[in-house]
């Protein structure tokens, strides 16, 4: 880390020794003096954070320092990962069924559905909107929670909304999905499932 | 306000707890990676280390990945995976300080010693605990271990917590923990459940390992002690077992229709197998649960296999195989019939956990009849004497296993019948988490000083061997005699000297000490000689060369008196002490057993 501030240092000497020597300074030059001061800056700070971190104490088993956050696609991709890992869902939806029978597709399903349920159980903390049972009598009166609820059929101008509960819908009470760690690049986001090789 | 943390280092799973100066303690989530690329929060951390391949993890610096990750993937390369290092700990012919994990690993060139996986397990905790609650100051932890756990297994796990950066770690058996987590649920309606006279059984079966410990309830009406009174072997044998023996059987009954499973089929099917059981023993009305067993190929569909699990296969394996209802003779079966075994862990020879615990009450009682005080706590000769085996009046269930009612029913049912009267379940255990839950509550009890305590000390009494003096018989070795040093239930922070006798110590020259320990024998007081150390257990050998003291020469034998001191962690360490010189010297206990 010391080497590049010490060449962005003798960068920036020389060209401040150019534009002194330079009888018509030009604005290029004016550009780069001041780049090579950001970047000179930038190095300082980075060096410094460095060795900041360096003189705390290390932990006996350091858990990584959280990287730079990864893009969203990231989450959305590590989390399909997890419904291919243990619910093969990625596999279930990707392969061709015209062809398989009801038996199959049903084996098939509880390998999908033991998994995928586990992992909504894990990370997630899902729940009924409302408590009432399928096919009950349910009024809305105004100022009803709208984005929760969706009204189906004749709907009067205002409300009270008398009608019949067709679906409880879910909410999830909380989200504690695994952070995505070790993006790059290259890969802005993880791998759906990695390919298999068996070693003999 | 202080913080006062429980840590559960179990054989499959760990587990962290809290507890703040008044309320209820509470599971700290553990950090931990939940795939090859994220990390997230878990109540339980599986005790696995995975030991990646060069390059495996370009973005991972690290050169091991615990917990969820580490047991997910080690699953499918077993050669690179450590499970069960605590079983190691106590496994007295292991080198336990030897690289010698994963066990049989061919592929690893860098493995870990037990004592260093334990380590890492609990560095991990540690860590895990600062970074998501940087404010938090501890004071003393408690780390839990078995009640079979012998004083050099407990040495090994304070010495691991040392090096994890715990140096002031406590140590506390698991089931006293799950009956410290039971009672401060309880809170004051505890004694609706207990009363004066009564001896509890805490049964905790584990996903790999059997832990047995009986508390006795002493005292007056609202003066209530509690004491615990025996604690059982260590034995390899649990939850996982059972899902195993299921898997086998579906297994074979896969391989009658021509469909041989493969290695990672039969993970999947073990997996699977221990849903579809879970769901028959929480549900009665079911007769039988479809199992799906995928392979690995994308071919999902086409590929899956599916069969079923019957109530009378959970009811023929698990109730009858691993909870047959037995007399209270029949013992378990120690030993393999073969002449050879393969070294690895000493896993449990007889799945049948009632014959354990005939096995067990019958040592406790045993133990206690040795010992008159013991004999008072429990209420007498008359009490025990009714049944061969030592009854206990209530149960406490503890480990995931006991989640299933019918499990817990036979194990009450067994006594039952061994007892000729009904023997109650105390409610309200909670089987999963209540080991780290206790710790905690415990580490506040220790600090704070406030609460009921149950009353412990050493789980077994100790001895040292000593060559008995004779005339020498051609052929014949000297008996070995054994000296106890160390009585059952010593007490945390106490010291003994035995001052009545001295002993002739070798020095400058490399000798051999024995040590033996007991669970059986707690009458017997310090300085008491027993004339054969072969009826005891033998726990560790060290060759050592004790230097002379000032003015003497090597070769010497010198006087000496024995001391014997139990630290305030829990740690057991003997002293020999030449008063002429004043000079001592420290024997350590945990030694590798030869």
């Amino acid at each position: 880390m010391k080497a590049p501030l010490i060449a962005s240092g003798f960068v920036l000497l020389g060209i401040n020794f150019a534009a002194v020597y330079q009888p018509e300074p030009n604005l290029t030059l004016a550009a780069q003096t001041v780049s090579a001061a950001i970047g000179m800056v930038c190095v300082f700070l980075a060096t410094r954070k460095q060795r900041a971190k360096s003189t705390t104490p290390v932990l006996t088993q350091p858990i990584a320092p959280p990287p730079a956050p990864p893009r969203p696609e990231a989450e959305i991709a590590a989390f399909l990962a997890l419904l291919q890992e243990h619910g093969r869902l990625v596999d279930f939806a990707k392969e061709d069924i015209t062809s398989a029978t009801d038996q199959q597709l049903g084996a098939a399903a509880r390998v999908v559905h033991s998994g995928c349920r586990k992992v909504l159980n894990d990370y997630f903390d899902i729940t009924p909107l409302r408590s009432e049972t399928e096919g009950n009598a349910v009024t809305l009166e105004s100022g009803y929670d709208a984005p929760a609820h969706r009204l189906l059929g004749s709907v009067p101008a205002i409300p009270p909304y008398a009608g019949k509960l067709v679906h409880p819908g879910w909410i999830t009470n909380s989200i504690n999905l695994p952070r995505v760690t070790g993006t790059t690049e290259k890969r802005p986001w993880p791998v759906l499932a990695p390919a298999e090789i068996e070693i003999k | 306000m202080s913080d006062f943390i429980g840590i559960d280092l179990g054989t499959s799973n760990c587990a962290i707890a809290w507890v703040g100066d008044t309320g209820h303690p509470e599971n700290l989530p553990i950090t931990q990676a939940i795939t090859a690329s994220s990390e997230g929060e878990k109540s339980l951390l599986p005790s696995a280390i995975y030991l990646p391949a060069e390059g495996e993890f370009p973005e991972s610096s690290s050169r091991q990945i615990l917990g969820n990750f580490a047991r997910e993937r080690g699953a499918l390369q077993p050669d690179r995976l450590i499970v069960s290092a605590k079983s190691w700990l106590c496994h007295p012919h292991a080198d336990r300080r030897g690289q010698i994990l994963p066990w049989g690993s061919t592929t690893i060139d860098r493995k870990l010693s037990p004592l260093e996986a334990s380590r890492d397990l609990l560095a991990h905790l540690l860590a895990s605990l600062k970074n998501s609650h940087p404010n938090l100051a501890p004071t003393n932890p408690v780390i839990t271990v078995p009640a079979s756990f012998d004083e050099v297994a407990r040495g090994l796990t304070l010495e691991a917590a040392q090096l994890a950066g715990i140096p002031e770690a406590t140590l506390l058996e698991e089931p006293q923990a799950a009956f410290y987590a039971w009672f401060e649920n309880q809170g004051a309606d505890w004694r609706k459940q207990v009363q004066s006279g009564d001896l509890l059984l805490v049964c905790d079966v584990g996903g790999g390992t059997a832990d047995f410990s009986l508390i006795a309830v002493t005292g007056k009406d609202g003066n209530l002690a509690l004491e615990r009174v025996a604690v059982g072997e260590h034995l390899l044998l649990g939850g996982d077992n059972m899902d195993l023996a299921l898997a086998h059987d579906v297994s074979e009954k896969l391989a009658a229709t021509s469909s041989v499973l493969d290695d990672w089929q039969f993970l999947a099917l073990v997996q699977s197998t221990r849903g579809a059981k879970e769901s028959l023993l929480s549900d009665p009305s079911l007769k039988e649960v479809p199992i799906a067993i995928p392979t690995r190929s994308s071919r999902l569909i086409a590929s899956t296999l599916s069969t079923t699990l019957t109530r009378e296969q959970v009811d023929q394996i698990v109730l009858d195989g691993f909870l047959p209802l037995v007399a209270a003779d029949e013992m378990p079966a120690l030993r393999r019939a073969g002449g050879l075994r393969e070294s690895g862990l000493p896993y449990a020879a007889d799945a049948a956990i009632s014959k354990h615990l005939a096995r067990f009450l019958t040592r406790a009682k045993a133990n206690i009849t040795s010992s008159p005080q013991l004999l008072e706590s429990v209420g007498g000769s008359a009490k025990i004497d009714s049944a061969p085996l030592l009854i206990p009046d209530a149960v406490l269930f503890n480990g995931g296993v006991f989640n299933a009612s019918p499990l817990r029913a036979r194990v009450l049912d067994q006594l039952s019948r061994w007892a000729n009267r009904p023997i109650r379940e105390l409610e309200g255990a909670r089987p999963d988490h209540a080991v780290a839950l206790g710790a905690a509550v415990y580490a506040r009890l220790r600090a704070t000083g406030q609460g009921l305590r149950i009353k412990s000390g050493t789980a077994r009494s100790y001895y040292i061997g000593m060559e008995s003096t004779g005339m020498a018989v051609p052929g014949r070795c000297p008996v070995t005699k054994a000296l106890c040093v160390a009585p059952q239930g010593m007490e945390e922070g106490t010291s003994l000297e035995i001052s009545d006798q001295e002993f002739l110590l070798y020095t400058g020259e490399t000798s051999d000490f024995r040590f033996f320990q007991s669970e059986v024998r707690a009458g017997d007081q310090p300085g008491q000689i027993l004339p054969d150390a072969a009826e005891l257990e033998e726990s560790a050998k060290l060759q050592i060369e004790i230097p002379p003291p000032a003015g003497h020469q090597p070769g010497e034998e010198i006087p000496v008196h024995l001391q014997a001191r139990i630290t305030e962690l829990g740690h057991l360490e003997l002293h020999f002490l030449h008063k002429p010189t004043g000079e001592r010297w420290k024997l350590e206990f945990n030694v590798r057993m030869q």
